[in-house]
């Protein structure tokens, strides 16, 4: 089911491959750049992987499960809005501005998981209209306007504990729960099996339909929380949080080895999946590439990351038949 | 059991059984090997032109796997085959029927939203001229003589959906001979016919015949093939046991071809049932369009076969009483208790009801998950570690180890790949998963479909012993009468979506297979 469950210790070769790619791309920028190697900007890159990380698991909860999300970013920018709301406009405390933000999160994805189930639509047909519904309303809400939140609530964000961000601790403990619970737990492993084969798992006697739901639970959970940290690092509750999100989510899930059919993650592999992904973006600004190709230098990179897969599974020489049914 | 006759090895053999004649479609020595399957070993086969010929063999003899060779779905793995003389090379189903060799398959394999003349005309849309525009008119007409020829009065533009299952399987070989095959291969057509419709099909076919051409005809219906065909191939777990005329054989020969002996397998040595109290109960369960009042219970250490054909009500039946489907009407008792069973986590939880699916590789199995998973699966949450919330490890590992050797699965190891196994170890770790969950009433839908014969006589022995020593309840479906007929305590026949009849006291070994599976085939005309 994942790569986990194949090879207990150590670290599946898939996972292996990513590492040794993120450690040429360091290596190769330590070289590139005089600058690369300081503390800032090891700050920054750290800290923005931790941003890609929370992104990406948002995606990969679905994932999982046989699913997707379109609506990971249009969560997030909506949960800034329920912040700033909380905060700037309702005058809330921060912690239960930051409650009510994670709670819209986990009431989103409850009900994607909802329509999705009960009603048997495709999960691309419900999340897609729902960022729809998400986007107008975070605009109508906010005119377009950012909120603004108290200094104290940058701390999270901004700081660091011997120059290793909060956020970036944060995330790699949240990434440790995330592959325990996958490996080890009931719960982990029966949406693993959920996504591996529905049909087996349900007539295992598992409930499919409820671990879908909660996939997408998780999923909304984590796309709020992402949307807390990012207002926490900007300083400002910005309506325009998230619109990046969709495209980062799926890039760096896949590139971090999690299957698009479903039934595959790997925690570790989608924390060097972040550095990879940072580490591209980041060298393509030292190489100085126009900025305004970046779009088509993710498409790539996402294209590249499935075909690699792809040629792994062909020369393993296992599942090959399966392009043709 | 007597060695079985001569096989298609021996090539020069079978060209004196069918003759000198002309050859329309010849099959040389044609092996193929699935995964833990030699589904063809070694078959030599040849159909003349102008004739009727039947194809018969239990489930998992090569049939199918012939067919999609002689149609090139699948590539032999050894053989050549040749048509019209000339040898055979297909890379897709596309060049077969270039070369003019078409099947009707037993599954319906239609457009639902298209209309009747588009699924007829669909390999061979009439366009008006090199535009690539199609001409709907000459299409729709085109369609509608073949609609003629097998007598299905439709208008051509009806859309396909709205049709009955026996008028798809018309379009299906209205499809077929609007294509002018020379070979025409039809899998169990008559499955959801009615008589009149075999009838007339039957009639269509004789015709095709006077016109030379071939027809290959599978069936497991006795009389058809006598009624129907002038020779009659058998094949037997990947052999061909041989061809004969069918005017030279009597049904009871052309079953010990099938079947390789008289007398079927004689019942594992052991206890005589003793029969412990009733597990579970159906009172007159209802499911919309799949099964009416059906009736029957299930004690402990019993097996209860279920026979019938596809689509008879055995599966829906079952997947009713696990919760998969719901429960129109009637109710169920387990263990005396009225039951509410909503889903598999139901049965699974609260009855400990186990199904093993007959589709293993669909709904059955993790294919890309180690042994292990599969075997435990259904017990995760019973060996949670209570601080970590995690499934214990060891616990789980030698649960796993303990299926492998109980059940004797050839495996490297429960860490092995499911996928990797063959057909009948995977087929026991299906089981497998109930055992591990303690299940008391099983309910197991052709275990042995698309398994070699030694891996059968373990998963038979397996089921005798879960019934005959672990007190098991078990519900036997299965569409393969030895099988039926050698495990079950008793039988219940089912026919159109009802239990017709009920054949009991198969244990107590005063009456012959013959006259047991003669009692059973009087309930399914």
């Amino acid at each position: 089911m994942t790569t986990h469950d194949r090879k207990r210790s150590g670290v599946s070769g898939r996972t292996l491959g990513l590492a040794i790619s993120a450690a040429i791309l360091f290596a190769a920028l330590s070289l590139l750049s005089q600058s690369f190697l300081s503390g800032y900007t090891m700050f920054v890159i750290s800290r923005q992987m931790a941003f890609y990380v929370l992104v990406a698991l948002s995606q990969a909860f679905c994932l999982v499960v046989g699913q997707m999300s379109l609506a990971v970013g249009a969560i997030g920018s909506l949960a800034t809005i329920v912040l700033g709301l909380g905060i700037d406009t309702w005058g809330l405390p921060a912690p239960l501005a930051v409650l009510l933000a994670l709670g819209f999160g986990v009431l989103a994805g409850a009900a994607n998981g909802w329509l999705i189930t009960r009603l048997k639509i495709d999960s691309f047909i419900v999340t897609l209209s729902m960022m729809f519904i998400f986007m107008g309303l975070r605009s109508g809400i906010s005119g377009g306007q950012p909120y603004k939140i108290p200094a104290s609530f940058s701390f999270v964000g901004q700081k660091s504990l011997f120059g290793v961000p909060y956020v970036f601790l944060l995330v790699v403990l949240l990434l440790g729960l995330v592959g325990f619970m996958y490996r080890n737990t009931v719960f982990g492993r029966r949406m693993l099996a959920t996504g591996g084969n529905a049909a087996a798992a349900r007539l295992s006697g598992i409930a499919t339909d409820r671990m879908v739901v909660w996939a997408h639970v998780l999923s909304g959970a984590f796309a709020a929380l992402a949307a807390v940290l990012w207002a926490s690092k900007l300083g400002s509750a910005a309506p325009e949080t998230g619109d990046d999100w969709l495209i980062v989510s799926f890039a760096v899930a896949i590139i971090g080895g999690t299957g698009l059919n479903g039934g595959v993650i790997s925690a570790l592999g989608i924390l060097m999946g972040s550095a990879i992904f940072m580490l591209i973006k980041h060298g393509l600004v030292e190489v100085k590439a126009n900025p305004y190709y970046a779009n088509s230098f993710l498409g790539l990179l996402i294209l590249l990351a499935i075909v690699v897969d792809r040629v792994r599974e062909v020369y393993s020489g296992k599942p090959k038949g399966k392009a043709s049914p | 059991m007597a060695s079985p006759p001569n096989s298609g090895r021996n090539t020069s053999g079978l060209r004196n059984e069918a003759g000198a004649g002309p050859t329309m479609l010849e099959l040389k020595a044609v092996s193929k090997r699935f995964p833990g399957v030699q589904a063809l070993d070694g078959v030599s086969l040849s159909f003349a032109p102008g004739e009727i010929h039947a194809l018969v063999g239990e489930n998992g003899a090569g049939k199918s796997t012939l067919i999609k060779i002689v149609t090139g779905l699948t590539s032999p793995d050894e053989g050549e085959i040749f048509f019209e003389g000339r040898r055979l090379c297909f890379q897709s189903y596309r060049d077969s029927l270039a070369q003019g060799i078409d099947v009707v398959s037993q599954e319906i394999q239609v457009i639902p939203e298209s209309t009747v003349a588009e699924n007829i005309m669909l390999d061979k849309l009439i366009t008006r001229g090199k535009t690539g525009l199609i001409d709907w008119p000459a299409v729709n007409r085109a369609a509608a003589k073949a609609l003629d020829i097998v007598g299905l009065p439709l208008p051509p533009e009806t859309v396909i959906k709205s049709l009955s299952a026996a008028q798809k399987q018309l379009v299906q070989i209205a499809k077929a001979l609007a294509a002018e095959a020379k070979v025409l291969l039809l899998d169990e057509p008559t499955s959801s016919l009615t008589e009149h419709e075999a009838r007339t099909l039957f009639g269509i076919l004789r015709s095709l015949r006077e016109k030379g051409q071939t027809v290959i005809f599978v069936s497991h219906k006795f009389e058809e093939v006598f009624a129907l065909c002038d020779r009659v191939s058998v094949l037997r777990d990947g052999r061909l046991v041989g061809t004969r005329r069918t005017e030279e054989l009597t049904p009871a020969d052309l079953v010990k071809m099938m079947i390789g002996r008289d007398i079927v397998q004689t019942r594992p040595a052991g206890p005589a049932a003793s029969l412990g109290p009733e597990m579970l109960r159906a009172e007159h369960v209802v499911r919309a369009g799949k099964v009416e009042d059906a009736n029957f219970s299930v004690r402990a250490g019993e097996v209860l076969g279920f026979y019938g054909l596809v689509g008879a009500g055995r599966t829906e039946l079952a997947r009713v009483l696990i919760g998969e489907d719901e429960l129109d009407g009637g109710a169920v008792y387990v263990r005396g208790q009225k039951a509410r069973i909503r889903s598999l986590a139901d049965s699974l939880e609260r009855h400990r009801i186990g199904y093993v699916t007959e589709n293993r590789k669909e709904e059955g199995l993790f294919l890309q998950s180690p042994v292990r998973t599969n075997i435990t699966v259904t017990v995760w949450n019973r060996i949670v570690r209570r601080l970590t919330r995690a499934v214990s490890r060891s616990r789980e590992s030698a649960i796993a180890r303990r299926m492998v050797d109980d059940l004797d699965i050839r495996a490297t190891g429960p860490d092995q790949k499911t996928e990797e196994l063959s057909g009948g170890n995977q087929q026991k770790v299906c089981l497998a998963k109930w055992l591990a969950a303690d299940c008391d009433i099983l309910i197991i839908d052709e275990p042995t479909v698309g398994v070699d014969v030694g891996a059968k006589e373990q998963i038979h022995r397996l089921i005798w012993d879960l019934a005959r020593r672990k007190d098991k309840a078990i519900i036997l479906i299965s569409s393969d009468m030895p099988e039926v007929i050698l495990l079950s305590t008793r039988v219940l026949v089912f026919r159109d979506r009802r239990i017709v009849g009920e054949v009991g006291g198969l244990d107590d070994g005063t009456r012959t297979y013959a006259e047991v599976s003669a009692e059973i085939g009087r309930y399914l005309h």
